[in-house]
C-alpha cells in the first residue's frame, strides 16, 4: 500500500520533471543514488497493474434483419481466393455478386473486411448486412432499417435499397399498373435524381393513358434525364405535341421512293458533315436515344416493320433504329432491324449505350440472342464487345453464344491467339450459362493455368453455389 | 499434413509469387518430381542450364530451393506444393538424393535431423585408430584454447554491457529531470541515440526495446503518452538494475534478465539443456502474429494452445509461442502454420519464470488442418486479467501475455473496438490494426476468445462465436 501511495504521489513530479518538482519524501523510496529512477520504475509498475480505462458509452449496434442464407463454409475460402486482391477484370466480381443475389445468399459477416472493396461495390446485391457494412464504412447516416426483397410490401418498399425498389415497382406494375404508379407518386418526393430516373424506367412496363398525368408532371423535374425519360414515355403514348428530339431526327432523315413494280419508302440518314465515321455511333446515341420508335414511325407514317425495311440500305439509320428499339424495349423492331444489320452487336457497343433499363431477365436474353444470331460460327467480335455484352446483360448469355464458341475454331486457335488471355477467359466464364460450364472448362483445361485459373475458379464457385442451393 | 491451396496461399509472400508459381504448374517444367515419406522434391527447369532443386516437407510446409530468389518461399517451392495439393500430377516414388538428405539433416525438429556425431556412420576403420588417438590430444588442447577465448570474450561483453547500462542510467536521469511530458515529443530521436549506445555495448535486446519506445508512444492517444513513457522507461530501468544484481536473482529470473539484455540461448544449447521444460502434447495454432522490428527483421509469432494433457499436469505451460525472425526484404510474412492447425510435438521452453517462448524439439505426428473450436478455459476476462497481474508480479518486464476469456462482447466506441466483460467491469481496447477486421464481431453477441495483451492493447487471435470461428487476419 505504501509503495502504491508513493508511486501515485510521484507521478506529477515524473511528468513535469524532477528538476521542476521534487519527488515526495519517503524514507525507503527516496533514498539511494538512483532514487529518481527507482521512483520511475515503481510508478511505471504501479501503472501497469491498473486496469485500462473503459469508455463511458459504447455504440449500440443496430439489429440487421437479413433473411438471406449465409454462404456455406466450404465456399468461403474459394470466394476469398477469387475476390481478395483482384487485379483482373471486374467480370468475376460481377458474376459472384449476381449469383449470390440470385440464390438469396450473403457473404459470411467475418469475411466482409477482407472483401471490403467488393462489398462496397456490390452491396445492393449482397443483402442487408452488406448494405449496413457499406453504410458504416462510408460514415454516412446509418440506414434506419434494411429489408430483404422477399420481406418487401407496400408499407416498407420505399426504405429498401434502390435496386430492390425498382424490382418491387416493376413486379407491382405487372400485376397492378395503376396501383404501382400511385405507390410511386406517394414516395416520389423522397427520391433523389438517380432514384427518380431508375424508378421511372421501371414504369415502362404496362404504360397506358392513365400514366399521362403523372408523366406530364415530370416536365419540371430538376434532373434533365428524368425530364427526357418522361417526355420519351409520353412520346410512346402519343401524348406529346412536339418533341424537339424527334424534329432533330427527322431533319436528318431523307425519305425517298424505291421499287419499280411496287414502290415503297426508302430512308436514309444524313450525318452532319463534322461527324466522322468513327464518331457516328456516339452521335446516333446522342440524337436518337431520347426518341421513341413509335413517335418516329408516326411522323414517318410507317409501321415498325416498314420503317426497318425502309432503312435496310442505310447502316447508320439501322443502327439508330436498333438503338431506339433497345432503349424502348421493342424487341420486335430490334429483330427486324438486325435482319439487315448483321454486326449490330458491335455497332451498338460502339454507341456507348450502357444499360438496358428496366428489361426483365428473359427480355435481356432475347435481346442478346437477337444480336448474337447473325454471327453464327463467325464470332469475330472484339473483347470490348464481349465486355459490353456482359455489362448489359448483367447475367449469363443465351446458350447460343457459347454454342457458337464451341462450334467454331474460336478457342482452338494457336497459343499466340490474342484470345488466350485472362480477360477473355474471365468474361467467357462470367457469361457462360450453368449448363455449359462443364463444356467450357473442358475446352480450356489445356490452356496455360495462369490464363484460366480465375475463370475456372469462378465456374467452380458458381457450380458450388448452385449445388448448395439445391441441397438446401 | 496434406498441403492445401489455402495453406499455400497463406505461405506465399505476395500475390505475384502465386501468379509466378502458377506458370510452373506444367509437368514439362519439372524434369524430376518425387515424393517419399512426407517429403516432396523436384527439379525445376529455370532459365539457366542447371535446374533448381526444390524440396518440401509436407508435415510442416518447410521448404528449400536452390534458386537465388529473395522471396521465401520462392515460386518454385510454391509450385511444387501446388502440384501436390492439386493432385493432378503424379509424383514418382524414389529414394532421397543426397541434397535432400543434407537439407533434412539441418532442419529443426525434423524426424530426419541428425544428432551430433551421427554423421559418422559405422565404426572408424581400425587402421586409423593410432592417428585418431593423436588427434584426440590435439583436439583437447584446441578445445581448451577455444573455451578460454570464449570465456574472455564473455567477460569483455559483461563489462561492456555494465558500462552501457551506466550510460543508460545517466540518460534516464536526464529524461526524468526533464519530465516525461517533454520526453514524448522527442522520444524517437532520444531513444535512437541511447539504443545505438546499447548496441555498441552489446546489449542488443535492450537496445531494441528502447528503440521501439518512440514508435510505440506515437501509436497511443496524446493524453496516454506521458504515462506510457513512465511505464516503458520504468521497465528498462528494472532490467538494467536486475542485470547489475544478477547474483541475487533466482535462476529462472536470471535467465529472463539476461535474455532481456541480449544474451541469447541458441537452439542447440536449449535442446541440450536437460533442465529445460519439455512438454509433449497436441497443440493448436491459436494465432500467427507478425511485427516488423526496428532492426528490419520481421518477428513471426506462432501462438500455440495446448489441447491435450501432458502427463503430469502440474504447472506445465498451457500456451507456447514459437518465434521466427526473417529479414523484411524477403517478403515472407507467415510461419509454416495457420490458425487452427493441430500439431503433435514436443516443445522445449526457454528458461524463464513464466515459460512461454519455445522451440519444437521434435514433431511426434503429422500437422493437421482443423475446423474445430479451441476449447478455452472457463475464465472470464476479468479473471484472466488477474492472472496477467500475477504474471506481471513474477516477471516485471513482461511483454505480451496470453489472455483467454468467456462470455464477453466486442463493442464499439467511436472508431475503436473493445472486448467488454460487463460482469467483471473490464474493457480492453482491441489493437488498432484490428479495427476493420474485427468489426463484424461487434454485434455478434457473446464470444469466447484468445489473444495477446501487451499492457495497452489486446490483439485478438481467435474467437469462438455464434457465427463460427473468427481468426485474426
Amino acid at each position: 500500500m505504501k509503495s502504491a501511495a508513493f508511486a501515485k504521489g510521484a507521478l506529477p513530479a515524473l511528468l513535469k520533471g524532477t528538476a521542476r518538482q521534487a519527488l515526495p519524501e519517503d524514507e525507503i523510496f527516496s533514498a539511494g543514488q538512483n532514487a529518481a529512477l527507482s521512483a520511475l520504475s515503481l510508478a511505471g509498475q504501479w501503472l501497469r497493474f491498473e486496469r485500462p480505462a473503459a469508455p463511458a458509452v459504447f455504440a449500440v449496434e443496430p439489429r440487421i434483419e437479413d433473411r438471406r442464407r449465409m454462404l456455406p463454409d466450404e465456399l468461403r475460402r474459394p470466394m476469398l481466393r477469387l475476390l481478395r486482391g483482384r487485379v483482373g477484370t471486374d467480370h468475376v466480381a460481377m458474376a459472384v455478386a449476381r449469383a449470390l443475389d440470385e440464390h438469396g445468399m450473403r457473404p459470411h459477416p467475418f469475411d466482409l473486411p477482407q472483401l471490403d472493396v467488393f462489398v462496397r461495390s456490390y452491396a445492393e446485391r449482397l443483402g442487408a448486412t452488406a448494405e449496413h457494412w457499406k453504410a458504416r464504412q462510408s460514415k454516412s447516416v446509418e440506414t434506419a432499417s434494411a429489408y430483404d426483397g422477399d420481406a418487401l410490401h407496400d408499407g416498407n418498399w420505399a426504405e429498401a435499397p434502390l435496386g430492390k425498389r425498382v424490382e418491387y415497382l416493376m413486379a407491382r406494375r405487372r400485376t397492378d399498373a395503376d396501383g404501382a404508379r400511385m405507390l410511386l407518386e406517394t414516395a416520389w418526393p423522397q427520391q433523389n435524381a438517380d432514384a427518380r430516373f431508375r424508378l421511372l424506367q421501371g414504369m415502362q412496363d404496362g404504360l397506358s393513358e392513365s400514366d399521362v398525368a403523372f408523366l406530364k408532371s415530370q416536365d419540371k423535374d430538376r434532373a434533365p434525364r428524368v425530364r427526357q425519360l418522361a417526355r420519351r414515355l409520353l412520346g410512346r403514348l402519343g401524348a406529346v405535341d412536339e418533341n424537339p428530339a424527334v424534329a432533330a431526327c427527322l431533319g436528318r432523315i431523307r425519305r425517298e421512293q424505291t421499287g419499280v413494280l411496287r414502290t415503297r419508302a426508302a430512308l436514309r440518314l444524313e450525318l452532319p458533315a463534322n461527324v466522322k465515321e468513327q464518331a457516328a455511333p456516339a452521335w446516333i446515341r446522342e440524337t436518337f436515344a431520347e426518341v421513341s420508335p413509335e413517335e418516329l414511325a408516326r411522323k414517318l407514317e410507317l409501321d415498325m416493320r416498314e420503317m426497318a425495311d425502309a432503312a435496310a440500305k442505310d447502316r447508320y439509320l439501322l443502327l439508330a433504329l436498333a438503338l431506339m428499339a433497345t432503349v424502348n424495349q421493342r424487341l420486335d423492331l430490334l429483330a427486324a432491324t438486325v435482319a439487315h444489320l448483321g454486326d449490330a452487336w458491335q455497332l451498338l457497343c460502339a454507341t456507348g449505350l450502357d444499360e438496358l433499363g428496366a428489361m426483365l431477365r428473359e427480355e435481356r436474353l432475347e435481346w442478346a440472342e437477337i444480336l448474337i444470331r447473325p454471327y453464327g460460327r463467325k464470332l469475330h467480335v472484339e473483347y470490348g464487345a464481349w465486355d459490353w455484352l456482359h455489362r448489359m446483360l448483367d447475367g449469363a448469355a443465351p446458350a447460343a453464344l457459347l454454342e457458337s464458341v464451341f462450334d467454331s475454331a474460336w478457342l482452338e486457335d494457336g497459343e499466340g491467339s490474342t484470345r488466350r488471355t485472362v480477360q477473355w477467359m474471365e468474361v467467357m466464364a462470367a457469361l457462360c450459362p450453368a449448363e455449359q460450364r462443364g463444356e467450357l472448362k473442358a475446352r480450356i483445361a489445356d490452356f496455360e493455368p495462369q490464363i484460366t485459373a480465375s475463370a475456372i475458379q469462378l465456374m467452380e464457385f458458381l457450380d458450388g453455389l448452385e449445388a448448395s442451393t439445391e441441397d438446401a | 499434413m496434406a498441403l492445401t491451396l489455402e495453406k499455400i496461399e497463406s505461405l506465399a509472400p505476395d500475390q505475384a509469387s502465386l501468379t509466378a508459381a502458377r506458370k510452373l504448374l506444367k509437368v514439362s517444367a519439372w524434369p524430376t518430381l518425387c515424393a517419399a515419406e512426407g517429403l516432396l522434391w523436384g527439379e525445376c527447369q529455370g532459365s539457366g542450364a542447371t535446374p533448381y532443386r526444390v524440396v518440401v516437407a509436407e508435415a510442416d510446409a518447410g521448404y528449400k530451393c536452390s534458386c537465388p530468389s529473395r522471396k521465401f518461399p520462392c515460386k518454385h517451392a510454391l509450385a511444387l506444393m501446388w502440384l501436390r495439393a492439386e493432385g493432378k500430377v503424379g509424383f514418382a516414388d524414389g529414394s532421397r538424393p543426397e541434397w535432400v538428405k543434407d537439407w533434412l539433416s539441418r532442419r529443426r525438429g525434423s524426424a530426419g535431423a541428425k544428432t551430433p556425431g551421427e554423421d559418422r556412420d559405422g565404426p572408424a576403420p581400425s587402421m586409423d585408430l593410432a592417428v585418431a588417438d593423436e588427434n584426440k590430444v590435439l583436439d583437447e588442447k584446441a578445445q581448451a584454447r577455444a573455451e578460454a577465448i570464449r570465456e574472455r570474450s564473455r567477460a569483455e561483453r559483461e563489462a561492456a554491457i555494465v558500462a552501457g547500462l551506466a550510460d543508460l542510467d545517466i540518460w534516464m536521469q536526464d529524461q526524468v529531470e526533464r519530465g516525461m511530458a517533454g520526453f514524448v515529443t522527442q522520444s524517437a530521436k532520444q531513444c535512437r541515440v541511447i539504443a545505438q549506445r546499447l548496441v555498441d555495448a552489446k546489449a542488443a535486446a535492450l537496445a531494441t526495446r528502447v528503440d521501439r519506445i518512440g514508435a510505440m508512444l506515437f501509436r497511443l492517444p496524446d493524453e496516454a503518452r506521458p504515462q506510457a513513457a513512465i511505464r516503458e522507461l520504468g521497465q528498462v530501468h528494472l532490467i538494467a538494475e536486475a542485470y547489475r544484481r544478477q547474483g541475487e536473482l533466482p535462476e529462472a529470473l536470471l535467465a529472463d534478465v539476461r535474455q532481456a539484455v541480449g544474451w541469447q540461448t541458441t537452439r542447440e544449447a536449449l535442446l541440450a539443456d536437460a533442465a529445460a521444460v519439455r512438454v509433449e502434447a497436441t497443440w493448436r495454432v491459436a494465432g500467427v502474429l507478425t511485427e516488423v522490428q526496428p532492426d528490419r527483421l520481421r518477428r513471426i509469432e506462432t501462438w500455440l494452445w495446448r489441447e491435450s494433457d501432458a502427463g503430469a499436469e502440474g504447472d506445465l505451460p498451457r500456451v507456447a509461442v514459437l518465434m521466427d525472425f526473417v529479414p523484411v526484404a524477403t517478403g515472407a510474412a507467415t510461419s509454416g502454420f495457420s490458425a487452427g492447425d493441430r500439431i503433435a510435438a514436443e516443445l522445449v521452453f526457454y528458461p524463464s519464470v513464466l515459460p512461454l517462448r519455445a522451440q519444437i524439439a521434435r514433431m511426434t505426428g503429422d500437422t493437421q488442418t482443423s475446423n474445430e473450436d479451441i476449447v478455452l478455459p472457463e475464465t472470464s476476462l476479468a479473471g484472466s486479467f488477474e492472472d496477467y497481474r500475477a504474471a506481471l508480479a513474477a516477471l516485471p518486464w513482461l511483454g505480451g501475455w496470453p489472455l483467454t476469456f468467456q462470455d464477453a462482447e466486442v463493442r464499439r466506441a467511436g472508431e475503436s473496438l473493445y472486448v467488454v466483460d460487463e460482469a467483471g467491469g473490464i474493457a480492453l481496447p482491441l489493437h488498432a490494426s484490428q479495427a476493420l477486421h474485427a468489426l463484424p464481431l461487434a454485434g455478434a453477441g457473446r464470444v469466447q476468445g484468445f489473444g495477446i495483451w501487451d499492457g495497452y492493447e489486446y490483439m485478438m487471435c481467435w474467437a469462438n462465436t455464434a457465427l463460427g470461428r473468427w481468426v485474426s487476419a
